[in-house]
């Protein structure tokens, strides 16, 4: 397959039937769309192209900026093709909220502008939203800004009615499918595709999945947030459901572990409240003979999400780590095996001590850099973590003087590198704050 | 479509004995604010608790402007010394906050201020804390002339968000702009001034107050100050607090599905696709162009998961944007002090507000719906000023017999709560609020949780409607006590001798 550019490979992603032995459907032939094929990585490289293609071409090199609402997906698709066309990119979020897709983007060259938090201390006569006066800076005369205005754009959903819809359309051969299932974000894929569905035929019926108001599902909005989507009309939906971020990944688990496919959480929240809506269907059917086709979409991969993961379902990631580690010991260990020495003592051992401590300060090099005692090595307590782990990072002939602010993780490390064999660690009490409120010398770089 | 409060238990308890509120609403009048001094004593141990989790040494100062009690102050100032102090933003309360027994230097004079504001605070020992260059020439000179002792001064910065300083290139958390404080870009005026005049003032601290609930915002500015307070030690000034101002919040609706069933609903009535849930379909900021909702609602959160002190140690325990550690260990490892000063969160759970209801009557257009006319105004529970939505609890009157035990009616009933003001747009909350019967005249109403910001912040007396008379309650053994509100010392047992 050659292609002059990048582009011309968007869309035309297989449709991928789900082993029937894995959703339990018995009546029901259940497909994945595989709009994570795409090749910048998700469902939201059509939309992005369509709206954005008529003014790329026109102000290809020029020194415009392309900027949209987006904190995933759409952000991605956009960097992409602004750097294709030597344009800018800029997106304008609420909160980036999986960290790896912001630093995704800053590798992109996306440049990421938080809007600010709800006001504490609120005037409720000030109805003037960020967002406002973000559209009023977008229009602004002479405004280089080129803003593609996913939530409101027609051609948003037009990229799904001219790609995606005819796309299933023609994998089954030529049958709509009788269930279309699709999450709702900006209400483009679900738009579009049920558009194209229903001119075929007007017995589609389409399922929209949104968010759980408390939960947070990458690209799906809650439902009160969907009123917010100029795209979003109640009436393409035969019925709306909302799925958890637990639901989410359950899904997101079952299509990576038992169908190869590499889903993310989004994907997994379509399989599962599929799953969920078409068992009662399923039962139905059972005894008629009938055969029912359903379509949902896996709009991108797992492979972003990992933190989404870790912090909602931390034992999907694997264990515990192995080796010496200052957490392992109870605070009664630390206290019985841990030695301290004061203020005056520690003056008295690093001027006169034989052989003389090493000073090891566990603070932030920022806070080493401010002040530190003088002749102090500093060893970032996260980097000593990982040095003791696997071994004494000093010889047991060095004797060691720990020191942190206030002599809590010295003196639990003093009882680690004890534990561990050295014969002399002692930890500052009361810390670098105690060394300070004593009057005792600490200089700067 | 309940907004239920969330009701700690001295609070919780207080409600319960409904016959001691009516017996304090018939003696004082409608309106009435009740407070409990011991719960903002707990609360302060709160915040401090946090403290001692991350080892961090300072003051909770209260922001006393969010209620204008003596009882409160002066149950403060019964604390620890280098545990609590108190904000205060005008003369007033600074002499108020002297006469209810704070010394000098437990004083933090925060805001613009006036002449005869800073001479005080500077002749009593109050920390005072810097609004711009401008003012720091104006203390300066104060102190000259009148040979007052130099002044402990904070420099509060603003606009961490221009700052391109150190924090993550590619992303800019934009802030909200403030009138206060000397932007982050021309510090180094405020440096020079502080070197002109060593004589003067003495630099203890670095502060900051961002009008924001995001925590992304605040570490930004924590982490940004932790630097600046290196930089100024590298040109030999000895600051050692940073103080990172307030807006911790507080919770008022207990459950989060009634909140969010209720803001959805908001949308949807928006949208026309159910009756409106406010007087006269009111929005609270959201509009419907074309089928679609535009617009913020210009609502508090009014469900918090996380609030007051778990607010502050969620702030202290993010990693910082730049630097990558906690703020707690960056504040710890650069041997910096913590001072906060909480408002809304200090008072949280500490009072009440009790209005009678006057008058109850269908409204014109809807049988269902009733108009109920209390004893107070908007200016006297002043939530809906402050966005803040959350039901009021119903305290029937228990006095005629058998009343009662025959509520008309069942279940939850739908009413506008009106105030006493010959003024149409005199409601307590646009809001349809929904009420487990309907009242009748004679009930009261007790609007919870209204210490900070909505019990006396915009009480007026216009139409010379009386003002609320403000009681301290003591739970003393087996029954409340109560005292009027000035009348209150921690060593006094209300309505009796010393205890």
């Amino acid at each position: 397959m050659r292609y002059d550019t990048i582009t011309e490979a968007i869309g035309n992603t297989p449709l991928v039937r789900i082993d029937p032995t894995v959703h339990g459907l018995r009546h029901i032939d259940l497909f994945a769309k595989l709009e994570m094929l795409n090749p910048f990585g998700s469902v939201k490289d059509r939309p992005a192209w369509f709206m954005a293609r008529p003014h790329l071409q026109e102000k290809a090199g020029g020194d415009g900026t392309v900027v949209e609402l987006s904190s995933g997906n759409t952000a991605k698709a956009l960097a992409l093709l602004a750097g294709l066309h030597g344009l800018r990119f800029k997106s304008v979020t609420n909160r980036m909220r999986v960290p790896e897709i912001k630093e995704l983007l800053l590798l992109l060259g996306a440049e990421i502008e938080e809007l600010p938090g709800q006001s504490e201390c609120l005037d409720p006569t000030d109805t003037d939203d960020p967002l406002t006066r973000f559209h009023q800076a977008l229009s602004e005369p002479g405004s280089a800004y080129l803003h593609t205005d996913q939530y409101f754009n027609p051609r948003n959903a037009e990229a799904h009615a001219a790609g995606t819809g005819p796309e299933i359309v023609k994998d089954l051969d030529g049958r709509v499918p009788d269930w279309f299932v699709a999450c709702v974000g900006t209400a483009g894929s679900s738009t579009g595709v049920a558009r194209v569905l229903r001119e075929h035929d007007p017995r589609v019926r389409v399922l929209g999945l949104v968010a759980d108001k408390a939960d947070f599902i990458p690209g799906i909005r809650t439902i009160d947030e969907v009123h917010q989507v100029g795209l979003f009309d109640p009436a393409t939906y035969d019925s709306i459901a909302s799925v958890t971020s637990q639901e989410a990944i359950d899904g997101m688990v079952t299509l990576i572990r038992r169908c190869g496919l590499l889903s993310g959480p989004t994907g997994g929240a379509a399989y599962r409240g599929a799953v969920r809506h078409l068992a009662s269907v399923d039962a139905e059917l059972a005894g008629t003979g009938v055969r029912r086709t359903a379509v949902f979409i896996v709009c991108d991969r797992a492979e972003s999400y990992l933190s989404y993961v870790r912090r909602r379902r931390p034992e999907l990631l694997g264990g515990t780590r192995r080796g010496h580690s200052a957490g392992s010991l109870t605070d009664s260990e630390v206290r019985a095996e841990g030695r301290t020495v004061g203020v005056d003592g520690a003056r008295r051992w690093i001027a006169g001590g034989d052989p003389r401590p090493l000073v090891v300060d566990l603070r932030g090099p920022h806070a080493y850099a401010a002040l530190h005692i003088e002749g102090s090595v500093n060893i970032v307590d996260e980097l000593f973590e990982e040095l003791v782990r696997t071994g004494l990072p000093f010889s047991k002939r060095t004797p060691v003087l720990l020191a942190c602010p206030v002599g809590e993780k010295s003196l639990r490390y003093a009882a680690l590198l004890t534990r561990m064999g050295h014969p002399d660690v002692r930890s500052l009490a009361g810390g670098v704050v105690a060394w300070r409120d004593a009057g005792a010398p600490l200089i700067r770089e | 479509m309940y907004l239920r409060p969330r009701v700690d238990p001295p609070l919780a308890s207080l409600l319960r004995d409904a016959p001691f509120l009516h017996a304090l609403c018939d003696a004082l009048g409608s309106p009435l604010n009740v407070l409990l001094p011991e719960t903002v004593a707990e609360n302060a141990e709160r915040f401090r608790s946090v403290y001692r989790r991350h080892h961090l040494a300072g003051r909770v100062y209260f922001a006393h402007k969010a209620n204008r009690s003596s009882a409160l102050v002066r149950r403060l100032a019964a604390c620890d010394p280098a545990a609590v102090g108190i904000d205060v933003a005008s003369l007033e309360e600074l002499r108020h906050a002297l006469g209810c027994g704070f010394t000098g230097e437990r004083v933090m004079a925060t805001g613009p201020k006036d002449r005869d504001f800073l001479w005080l605070a500077a002749r009593v020992g109050a920390t005072v804390n810097l609004d711009s260059a401008g003012e720091l020439e104006q203390l300066a000179h104060l102190v000259r002339r009148y040979r007052l002792g130099r002044v402990d001064v904070l420099v509060r910065l603003s606009e961490f968000e221009s700052d391109g300083g150190r924090t993550g290139a590619g992303t800019r958390v934009l802030s909200r702009r403030s009138r206060f404080g000397t932007p982050v870009g021309r510090a180094g005026e405020v440096w020079e001034a502080l070197e002109r005049h060593p004589d003067a003032v003495e630099l203890t601290g670095l502060a900051y107050h961002l009008d924001t609930t995001a925590l992304e915002e605040k570490a930004r500015a924590l982490e940004r100050c932790v630097l600046l307070m290196d930089e100024c030690r590298g040109r030999g000034l000895r600051p050692r607090a940073v103080d990172i101002g307030g807006g911790f919040g507080a919770g008022y609706v207990a459950d989060a599905g009634e909140w969010e069933r209720w803001t959805t609903a908001l949308s949807e009535a928006v949208l026309g696709v159910r009756p409106p849930l406010t007087w006269r379909g009111h929005g609270y900021g959201l509009r419907n162009e074309g089928g679609t909702v535009r617009g913020t609602a210009a609502l508090y959160p009014a469900h918090r998961s996380v609030a007051g002190p778990g607010y502050l140690d969620a702030l202290l325990s993010r990693p910082a944007p730049a630097l990558g550690r906690p703020p707690a260990t960056l504040l710890l490892e650069h041997l910096n002090d913590l001072y906060v000063e909480p408002g809304r969160a200090l008072v949280d759970q500490c009072g009440l507000s009790l209005a009678r209801v006057l008058d109850v009557r269908p409204t014109g257009d809807d049988p269902t719906r009733h108009l109920v006319r209390l004893g107070m105004n908007a200016g006297d529970v002043s939530l809906e000023e402050h966005g803040v939505l959350v039901d009021p609890v119903l305290l029937p009157r228990a006095g005629a017999a058998g009343r009662r035990d025959a509520p008309p009616g069942g279940g939850p009933v739908g009413v506008h709560l009106a105030g006493n003001l010959c003024l149409e747009a005199d409601l307590i909350t646009r809001r349809v609020v929904y009420l487990p019967r309907l009242p009748r005249a004679g009930d009261l109403l007790a609007f919870v949780n209204t210490a900070g910001y909505a019990m006396d912040f915009h009480a007026h007396h216009a139409q010379r409607q009386p003002s609320a008379r403000t009681v301290a309650v003591t739970r003393g053994e087996g029954a409340w006590r109560w005292c009027p509100d000035e009348d209150y010392w921690p060593i006094t047992d209300p309505q009796g001798g010393p205890s």
